[in-house]
């Protein structure tokens, strides 16, 4: 090699590297120093870099081009390995600890054996010995990052995926139960099961679904030949096979990989969903599993996809993307009618049933469940595998289901979706208006009217400003929530709860996932005793649940009441009792109205807040004594007895008190409560000794509890918020009790804050 | 398959007839695995040269002694077969098309051609022809990478270089390539032009 190129080389590589154009030009300037015709050819290499990457391009797919047609000579014995019927050579040998006893299948990715493993188990396995040329130790490793994930899944519709390794021809092969299933939908039509049974089914593969996604794992690769349906005792039990696999296998999708992607390890686009297809393969959660299972039930109930397989493979690689991003599938009952007479017959008979009948069946709900599944947008899919299999349950009870025929909201929602770019366009209208506001000074300076015009102008970018700036904001709060959901699905609470702590509001509209997401994170940390950052987490929930349009009482607010005192924030708890007793103050639900009142007389309100409080306590009464004797009226009490022994009537307080005690209940956070309630309405009635013993048990109890330490605990004994409840009462009672003579505290108006 | 074995590890011991016989073997293993692969897959998708490769690798190495320095020779040898089987091919298609080069081109018609993927192809090679005269290790690279699929680390390991030279050497090549496609371009319009003329 030339020195001249040498030298050419290295300045243009180092010239390449600098980003900023003027310390390269300084940089061009003093290596060619007196060096013209080096400096004009590294700078033609500098300025044809993308002309360079074209080229190279156009030459990779020209040669694919070239490879595609080449001539066919006779095929030899050794290209026959992967046809049909050749005998297969492999069968007696050993892969890794296996030996292989008989083949089972081929699919698009490799062929599947049966095998027999003797240590440390003997025991027979499906071993799938991947079959196409890839970098195996990388997929090996992929495999290995996931093994924790997969060893943690457990469940009856789940099979399981025990090994991996690289044969000693260096492919890569997975050990998995061994199966011995039909594909699901083979299944079904073989034994003509109707539209319930096949949704049955269906319902067990959105539980198996489920499981892995809590446990971390998303499949990737759901479709018909991944779910076997085997027989368990008579009864048929679908079983979710390969999972892991295709995250082992695919890797990134790049171009250059994507038809490699599609051919031999996808098997076909039909159930990819749209993320999946484009180019960064990297951003699929589980929702993309959730696009699949659509796809799926698609088929089962139509015996078709949504999108054509063989119209799609020939379409290309952008025309698989295009169609997946763009195209509007038809619903499930649309594509029937489309059949020929024979065909839509057939498939009817295969679902036990006729076409007249199935098209109507699947008409309404079923198509709305499958529609709602196989969204575009992920954010407007099921958000996860359960919410799916709730709404088939709820169809199959004759309930009505979420994924309902669009309302008027619905379709006002779909317009706004439609006119996303307009919506997004804020800034360039604010751009405009800015421009206008300019122009019309230019104009009309000295006019009047030009004032005028000013002023609405410049109030009409402000306003679009702000639009525009609120709806990002709540599009980036809704990104970190979803995400801080799957967090919580995956057991990482520490960072779910850190993204959640950077949501700012405005918040978006509250999804159960969101809310399950703050709530399980806020008693995550309260169950550590991070008071603060629970705290903190709650409010945020407050506010999530401020915007369901039922206006519902949850026993979030009771938690949040809770963890606010316990982190020592009582001016906000303050804030957060008056905030939800306005918020509250006319409810006529008796059980609303008891939270409310928990929650905000577990200090001490001062005489206007008492007073605003009037028509809770008139409601929590009227409901507690409509009870009777249920069970449930023990929690009803608790309400009850604290608003009347705050506003004074400590004889009533020690009736609703008694009236839910009894002797053999020492071990409930309600039960300690209301002896709390009694002992100090009875000190106030000047009884010290009866006080202090109702204190002693109530005390005994909250002390047995805590030892075992914190734990979130259940309805019938109470949550942990209830006996922080109870504890931060006892603190009220032993400071009332044993510093306060009886004389001294019998004055019936409240004591103030 | 044997004979690939053989073949490669003769090359591991160091014989360097060895290399030039492997050649042939793997060209001959490679077409007809494309044949077999499009006889069997007609869906009309696009065949990439580099799975062809890999796929090839697994086939053809036989079943012993296979290790990551056999793979590297073997990769080589195929990358070359690759180049060698394409190039043959675009130039089999570009004679038929120009009636075996006979015919007088109009400058308009060049033009056209010159964006055919058939004439990008056999620009390239011939650039990478040139480059291989300037500076080898740089066009071995590009072949490696190009025809035989390898990523950075294993050519680096291939040609006994380090990862950051290979990604450096790579990035100059493509600069190189496309300056000498350009210089043959300017070169064949102005013989063209000179036929033209005369």
């Amino acid at each position: 090699m030339s020195a001249t190129k040498q030298l050419e080389d290295a300045i243009f590589f180092t010239a390449l590297h600098m980003t900023d154009p003027e310390q390269r030009r300084v940089f061009l300037d003093q290596a060619c120093l007196g060096n013209p015709a080096l400096r004009s050819v590294v700078e033609e290499m500098i300025s044809t870099q993308t002309d360079a990457e074209d080229l190279l391009e156009r030459g990779r797919s020209a040669f694919s081009l070239l490879s595609d047609e080449l001539p066919l000579p006779a095929l030899e014995n050794d290209a026959a390995e992967d046809g049909s019927g050749a005998v297969d050579e492999r069968i007696g040998t050993k892969v890794g600890p296996y030996k292989l006893l008989q083949k089972l299948g081929e699919g698009g990715c490799g062929v599947v054996y049966m095998a027999e493993q003797e240590k440390p188990v003997r025991r027979r396995v499906a071993v799938k010995v991947i079959k196409l040329g890839m970098d195996t130790k990388n997929v090996i490793a992929r495999f290995e990052a996931e093994r924790q994930a997969l060893a943690l899944m457990d469940h009856p519709n789940i099979a399981r995926v025990l090994d991996a390794g690289a044969t000693e021809t260096g492919r890569p092969y997975f050990v998995m139960e061994l199966v011995r299933g039909v594909k699901i939908t083979e299944y079904c039509d073989e034994n003509k099961f109707d539209t319930r049974q096949r949704l049955e089914l269906f319902i067990q593969v959105c539980h198996a679904l489920q499981h892995a996604h809590q446990k971390g794992v998303i499949h990737r690769d759901i479709k018909p030949s991944n779910i076997l349906v085997t027989h368990h005792d008579g009864v048929p039990v679908p079983k979710v096979i390969d999972f892991g696999i295709a995250k082992a296998i695919e890797g990134k999708l790049t171009e250059q990989t994507l038809f490699t992607a599609y051919e031999q390890f996808i098997g076909t686009p039909a159930y990819m969903s749209p993320e999946q297809a484009e180019y960064s393969g990297l951003d699929v959660d589980t929702r993309s599993d959730i696009y699949s299972l659509g796809v799926l039930l698609y088929e089962l109930l139509t015996g078709k996809t949504p999108f054509d397989q063989k119209e799609m493979m020939q379409s290309g690689v952008e025309g698989v993307r295009r169609t997946l991003r763009e195209r509007e599938p038809q619903r499930p009952s649309g594509i029937l009618t489309t059949l020929h007479g024979t065909e839509l017959t057939a498939t009817a008979a295969h679902r036990h049933s006729d076409p007249p009948k199935l098209i109507s069946l699947l008409k309404g709900d079923l198509d709305w469940i499958v529609m709602k599944s196989l969204e575009k947008d992920r954010t407007r899919r099921y958000e996860t595998a359960n919410g799916l299999l709730m709404d088939v349950q709820r169809y199959l009870n004759n309930e009505p289901v979420v994924a309902r025929p669009p309302s008027r909201r619905y379709r006002f929602q779909k317009l706004v979706r439609r006119n996303k770019i307009v919506f997004t366009a804020g800034g360039l209208v604010v751009l405009s208006l800015l421009v206008g506001l300019g122009l019309s000074t230019w104009l009309f300076i000295r006019e009047r009217e030009a004032h005028h015009a000013q002023m609405i102008l410049r109030e009409k970018a402000e306003s679009a400003e702000q639009r525009a700036e609120r709806s990002e904001q709540r599009a980036e709060a809704r990104e970190k929530i979803n995400q801080a959901a799957i967090y919580v699905h995956q057991g990482k609470f520490d960072d779910a709860s850190t993204l959640l702590g950077d949501v700012k509001s405005p918040l978006p509209k509250p999804s159960y996932d969101g809310v399950l997401a703050y709530r399980t994170v806020g008693e995550w940390l309260a169950l550590q005793g991070r008071w603060d950052e629970s705290a903190q987490r709650y409010l945020g929930l407050m506010e999530i649940d401020k915007l369901d349009p039922w206006g519902a009482v949850t026993l979030d607010y009771q938690a949040c009441g809770v963890v606010l005192l316990e982190s020592g924030q009582l001016r906000k708890y303050d804030a957060f009792c008056r905030a939800t007793v306005d918020s509250f103050a006319t409810t006529t639900n008796g059980d609303a109205a008891g939270r409310v009142l928990k929650t905000c007389l577990l200090l001490p309100p001062d005489a206007n807040l008492l007073r605003r409080m009037q028509a809770l306590g008139d409601a929590a009464e009227k409901f507690f004594r409509s009870l009777g004797s249920q069970p449930l009226w023990t929690w009803s009490a608790v309400p009850v007895g604290l608003w009347q022994y705050r506003t004074g009537n400590y004889d009533k307080a020690i009736e609703s008190c008694r009236r839910c005690l009894s002797e053999k209940d020492k071990t409930t956070a309600q039960s300690a409560t209301l002896r709390l309630i009694l002992a100090m309405s009875v000190h106030q009635n000047g009884d010290a000794a009866a006080a202090r013993a109702q204190l002693a048990q109530a005390k005994e109890a909250i002390d047995a509890w805590f030892k075992k330490g914190i734990e979130s605990g259940n309805d019938s004994n109470g949550h942990w918020y209830d006996w922080i409840f109870a504890r931060q009462l006892l603190r009220e009672a032993m400071a009332l009790i044993e510093t306060v003579p009886p004389s001294a505290a019998s004055p019936a108006a409240p004591p103030a804050k | 398959m044997n004979e690939i074995t053989l073949m490669l590890e003769a090359i591991k011991r160091g014989e360097k007839q060895a290399s030039e016989q492997l050649l042939p073997l793997v060209y001959d293993k490679l077409r007809n695995l494309a044949a077999a692969r499009m006889a069997q897959e007609n869906s009309g998708q696009t065949l990439q040269p580099t799975a062809l490769v890999h796929e090839a690798w697994l086939q053809l190495a036989g079943d012993g002694s296979r290790s990551w320095q056999n793979r590297a020779h073997f990769f080589g040898a195929a990358a070359d077969a690759m180049r060698r089987i394409l190039i043959d091919k675009a130039r089999r298609k570009s004679r038929l098309k120009h009636g075996g080069g006979q015919s007088r081109l109009d400058i308009d018609d060049l033009e056209i051609a010159a964006t055919t993927p058939n004439e990008d192809a056999l620009r390239i090679d011939e650039a990478l022809e040139k480059l291989e005269q300037e500076d080898p290790e740089q066009a071995r690279i590009v072949v490696l990478k190009f025809f035989g699929g390898l990523t950075n680390e294993e050519v680096a390991e291939n040609l006994g270089l380090s990862e950051r030279t290979v990604y450096r050497q790579w990035v100059c090549a493509k600069a190189r390539l496309f300056r000498l496609v350009r210089l043959l371009e300017k070169n064949d319009q102005g013989q063209q032009s000179s036929v033209k003329n005369a």
